[in-house]
């Protein structure tokens, strides 16, 4: 809270100290993984923080095992899929909230919030009964209806929030111009919406991409598999020594385009999530 | 799509409408509505009837009425209730102690200071790591008894994950989600008006009255949303007891979540386990009840003041 107080020399190395304490806690289970991910299989378990030979054999491996390649293609496939049909349906939904008024609009936000709240692990046992019986159990399909499930109330959640600050009356304006209404929404609406039906594909794809539970317990071959649950099958699996650095570079491949994400868009994320709560 | 988004245009601000346009205005919903109906009403639905049968899939056939039967064995189950316990504390120590750290992080980076962007992108990344590989890296490279980086600094070859299975999981979950609890509080902390703060320094007030009575009460509502959500992801935390401890030694770290799996996906004891399932979703529904309401009351006063 310097931006108030006087920062003397003292309290500015106080504070410096913090800060590396904390970035080190923060931090060194990451570099960790990293390093781990660029050692060579007989210096694994040296502990050595920095490598003491750099390979890129972990990345080699996983590149060349089908388990990992299938399971990264169906996890990119997937989350895009139900990323895309939750944001569609979700625009639809909070589009209603935002604008319409309309009794019960309450409790239906209610709702929403309460799907999100359903415990998920109580589905998993009815939905893999109901998918065997309808053959979508160890399909794409399998998946993608419970995470569009579980990423509509987020969606609608901060949609809606970000609806509610489109000043609307624009629209009308641009009719009154002599557009047509579709013009209005293509040249008017649309911009205007679009960081927030961005931000809000962003977080449903981090939900899903991230899921484990339904992962696991929907799918039994690399048909389906994502990378969240072939990588609990790295840990038994004979073919590598040990999976340590197999699941490092794994870690390493799959974190990164979440990592790119968040780091363009940080600010509006966060916006995203506090927008809903503080003007509901 | 565009076409549905387009089509109410007129808003006619009289409140009588024939029931067919009230029900034009619902069309955009009843997508979501549908699908949220589909795939968690209808099993639900399916588990509860479950719940009255006593089912188990490693005997074919034996699929039978036993009504309120896998309730009360439930209920006597000494194991469900280590599990209930084991699931309140890790939901509540997670929750109070990354919010508490992230409370302290956000206070660090609300501060002036050199890289103040570099440090604040770097303390997000355990958030951003996959949860999976998150709990699986700790459990091989941080509590490895052999291996692990924690007993390589502290010295030792205590096997964490034996000895303090919870308390294990517990570190992967709050350092996971510190940085979560971190990026709501510290919005909430850059959208306090540096006046209110001049002033209160101008009248004399010292840095901790500050913080206590101006930054604190402002902070509250984004404490109570971040601990909102960080409770409901982390009441159904899976993965990390899945793959650090299989819910083991025992059922020592066992959750409800990893209980009600094992029966049903190890087990194979359908009955029971979606016994288990009704009774957490009507816990669940009581809590969310209870939080609702919270949140709502939240909106309304933060609607009021602004």
């Amino acid at each position: 809270m310097a931006m108030i107080g006087v920062a003397t020399t003292r309290r500015k190395i106080q504070w410096s100290f913090l800060d590396l304490l904390v970035v080190v806690y923060a931090l060194v289970p990451v570099l960790w993984i990293v390093s781990l991910s660029f050692k060579s299989k007989e210096t694994l378990n040296d502990g050595n923080f920095i490598p003491r030979e750099w390979s890129i054999q972990n990345y080699v491996d996983i590149f060349q095992t089908n388990e990992f390649v299938r399971a990264l293609f169906n996890s990119i496939g997937i989350a895009l899929i139900s990323t895309f049909i939750a944001v569609v349906i979700g625009t639809m939904a909070a589009y209603a909230i935002a604008r319409l008024d309309f009794p019960g609009k309450r409790v239906l936000i209610g709702v929403s919030l309460l799907v999100a709240m359903f415990p998920q692990v109580s589905l998993v046992s009815p939905l893999f009964e109901i998918e065997r019986a309808l053959g979508l159990f160890d399909t794409w399909p399998g998946l993608i209806l419970p995470y569009v499930t579980f990423g509509l109330p987020l969606a609608i959640y901060t949609l809606s929030a970000f609806f509610k600050e489109i000043p609307w009356e624009l629209e009308k304006a641009a009719k009154m111009d002599g557009a047509t209404p579709a013009q209005a929404f293509r040249k008017v609406i649309a911009p205007l919406a679009a960081p927030g039906v961005f931000t809000t594909a962003i977080l449903v794809f981090i939900l899903t991409w991230n899921d484990f539970l339904f992962a696991i317990s929907l799918t039994s071959t690399e048909a389906s598999r994502t990378v969240p649950a072939a990588l609990s099958f790295f840990t038994g699996a004979s073919q590598f020594e040990d999976p340590k650095g197999t699941i490092s570079a794994a870690a390493v491949v799959i974190t990164i385009p979440i990592i790119l994400f968040v780091l363009f868009f940080q600010r509006r994320i966060v916006a995203g999530l506090t927008s809903g709560a503080v003007k509901g | 799509m565009t076409a549905t988004l387009t089509e109410p245009k007129q808003r006619p601000a009289a409140p009588p409408k024939p029931r067919s346009t009230g029900w034009r205005r619902r069309l955009p919903l009843l997508p979501a509505l549908f699908f949220v109906i589909l795939v968690t009403q209808i099993p639900f639905l399916v588990t509860v009837f479950y719940s009255f049968q006593s089912w188990n899939l490693v005997r074919p056939g034996s699929q039978h009425f036993v009504g309120l039967q896998n309730y009360v064995d439930v209920f006597a189950d000494s194991q469900f209730r280590g599990a209930m316990l084991n699931t309140v504390v890790l939901t509540v120590v997670c929750v109070f102690v990354s919010l508490l750290l992230g409370l302290g992080l956000a206070l660090l980076l609300d501060r002036q200071f050199l890289g103040r962007g570099v440090v604040r992108t770097l303390l997000i990344t355990p958030f951003l790591i996959l949860p999976a590989a998150g709990a699986l890296l700790w459990k091989t490279s941080m509590f490895h008894p052999n291996y692990g980086l924690v007993n390589f600094v502290f010295g030792g070859n205590t096997d964490w994950l034996s000895a303090f299975p919870l308390a294990s999981v517990m570190t992967q979950v709050v350092w996971q989600w510190t940085p979560f609890m971190m990026l709501l509080i510290l919005a909430g902390l850059q959208g306090q008006s540096k006046e209110v703060l001049e002033a209160a320094q101008v009248d004399g007030a010292g840095r901790w009255r500050t913080f206590a009575s101006i930054t604190l009460p402002q902070l509250s509502r984004y404490l109570q949303l971040a601990a909102l959500l960080g409770a409901i992801y982390i009441v159904n935390s899976f993965d990390a007891i899945y793959l650090m401890t299989q819910g083991g030694p025992g059922t020592a770290s066992t959750n409800l979540p990893y209980y009600i799996y094992q029966r049903a996906f190890e087990g194979f004891d359908i009955g029971q386990s979606s016994a288990m399932g009704v009774i957490v979703v009507v816990l669940t529904l009581i809590v969310a009840t209870f939080t609702l309401r919270l949140m709502f009351r939240t909106f309304d006063v933060s609607s009021g003041v602004k």
